[in-house]
């Protein structure tokens, strides 16, 4: 019960804090409208009507709108902030603290994700029903799944970002391993869904965690159908757990090469 | 002619001290710049996707051509943080007073505040440009030319976009914000196609946010072997330097000293 109420106060401070800074807010929802609107033109271009590889334009923009909302807006300054923990020394002072370093930064984001995803989630439906209007198909019925996907996407992201980020513990020079991984996520599913890939990169990307951050969610949200939740969100849960192991591992093995040297 | 000679002086002598201090930590320079390169590369993997699966023209380029605009803006950008490492940092800069030491430098103010850092990760940037141009234009001299011309030019024009943007806050206080949409906006019309957008921001790549001269124009001559539009190019990359250094000591006079005092090493 303890637990209960020392991690929802800092999950507490953590939404205020989100709040407290609207511009923050309003400059990444104009770099997101950006970025939707330099795709939509883009997408526009490429099709010249009909379907590609099973995506029609607008459940094209769709996909990407959300795709981008998981990716670029609920993402948290997590990796950074560990980076800059170990950097700087202040891990010392977060380590004495009476709560699990790992749960702590978890709570610390939940906050920041939770405004992120309520206010850049309404803005992606009003983006995308303005530049292509209404999706088809589409029914609230299935609304808690793809909810779910989205939130096992986002907390799938989250981990793997907490393991990257505890490298700083043993590699100072951190920053390679976040590019690459970055980039996997935008390639394995954030700016072109899967099935644009060639058959064999396919295969590879479904066995691999990357593309259930994006793709899975969003292809969710844009075709649903029973065969495809019932085949991505096991595998989502199972990525879940995956990711939390490795960063409690990660986090096991890296509390080990600190150094404390007063102060 | 004496004063370009200073100038550039000043500005190889900043370029020196600043990759001294980059290879002081020789790991962390390699890790960034190698970094940045993978990170750039997964963008020529979405084009390959999209050409190779899709096929056909998109906005009126093939895949060689977003090559080339890639590899121009890439460089460019590359080009001006590595020489001007301070042009995303403008505005932290005033808003905290660390103008104060520019000013009392002999030199002038806007050189030496933009010269006085540089990215690590623009190493990565410019060379990703040179190694995407090797491979998608070969040997061909009008690319290789224009590719230059891109580049030198392009630097300039986003630099002087930085600064225009950033010397808003003399005017209105901090546009952080702003200054990084500014960026973002450029950065953006030079790695898609003209022929996407329609007419009215096109219009704007050619007036407002200079994409169109950094990237587009040098394509278009490489491609049509137009050279009259190289001057256009120059004229465009001038005007746009000039308002930028005219609209920071515009808004230099309005900036007030906080007396900060801090040690510059």
């Amino acid at each position: 019960m303890k637990s209960i109420v020392k991690y929802s106060g800092i999950a507490r401070q953590s939404l205020l804090n989100a709040i407290q800074y609207p511009a923050n807010i309003i400059s990444r929802l104009l770099m997101y409208s950006l970025f939707i609107s330099v795709f939509f033109c883009l997408w526009g271009a490429i099709y010249q009507g009909g379907e590609v590889h099973g995506y029609s334009l607008v459940q094209m923009i769709w996909y990407l709108c959300f795709t981008e909302l998981i990716v670029f807006c609920c993402r948290t300054t997590v990796y950074t902030q560990m980076n800059d923990d170990v950097k700087s020394g202040a891990i010392a002072y977060l380590l004495v603290r009476p709560c699990h370093y790992i749960i702590f930064q978890f709570f610390q984001s939940l906050g920041e994700l939770c405004v992120n995803l309520v206010a850049f989630g309404s803005y992606a439906i009003v983006l995308a029903l303005t530049y292509v209007g209404v999706l088809e198909g589409f029914s609230f019925y299935n609304m808690p799944y793809i909810l779910i996907s989205f939130i096992l996407g986002i907390t799938l992201n989250f981990f793997m970002l907490i393991s990257l980020g505890l490298t700083a513990f043993i590699w100072e020079e951190n920053t390679g391993f976040y590019f690459v991984y970055q980039k996997l996520i935008f390639m394995l599913g954030m700016f072109i869904p899967l099935e644009f890939l060639p058959v064999w990169l396919q295969s590879i990307a479904r066995m691999l965690p990357f593309s259930y951050v994006a793709w899975a969610p969003a292809r969710l949200a844009v075709a649903y159908s029973s065969e495809f939740r019932d085949q991505v969100l096991p595998l989502q849960f199972l990525w879940v757990f995956a990711s939390v192991w490795l960063a409690v591992f990660c986090y096991s093995r890296a509390v080990l090469h600190i150094q404390g040297q007063g102060g | 002619m004496s004063t370009i000679r200073k100038y550039t002086g000043l500005l190889s002598c900043y370029f020196k001290v600043n990759l001294a201090a980059a290879l002081e930590y020789r790991t962390s320079f390699l890790v960034q710049a190698f970094g940045m390169t993978i990170s750039n590369a997964s963008f020529v993997f979405f084009w390959w996707v999209a050409f190779v699966q899709i096929g056909g023209r998109i906005g009126g380029y093939d895949f060689r051509d977003v090559l080339f605009i890639w590899s121009v803006s890439s460089s460019a950008f590359g080009l001006a943080t590595i020489i001007f490492g301070n042009l995303n940092r403008i505005t932290a800069i005033i808003v905290t007073g660390e103008l104060d030491t520019y000013l009392l430098q002999p030199k002038d103010v806007l050189l030496s505040l933009l010269a006085a850092r540089t990215s690590l990760t623009a190493w990565g940037d410019l060379f990703y440009g040179v190694i995407l141009l090797v491979l998608s234009q070969g040997r061909d001299p009008h690319a290789w030319l224009m590719y230059l011309l891109g580049v030198i030019t392009g630097s300039l024009l986003f630099t002087a976009i930085a600064v225009s943007a950033h010397s808003c806050t003399f005017f209105f206080g901090d546009t952080t914000m702003f200054s990084s949409l500014a960026l973002e906006f450029v950065i953006n019309f030079c790695i898609y196609p003209i022929g996407i957008y329609p007419l009215l921001v096109r219009f704007i790549m050619y007036s407002l946010i200079p994409a169109a001269f950094i990237v587009h124009l040098p394509l278009a001559i490489a491609r049509s072997l137009n050279y009259g539009l190289v001057l256009l190019v120059l004229a465009g990359t001038l005007g746009y330097c000039l308002f930028a250094y005219w609209f920071f000591y515009k808004g230099l006079k309005r900036y007030e000293s906080g007396n900060l005092i801090i040690t510059r090493m």
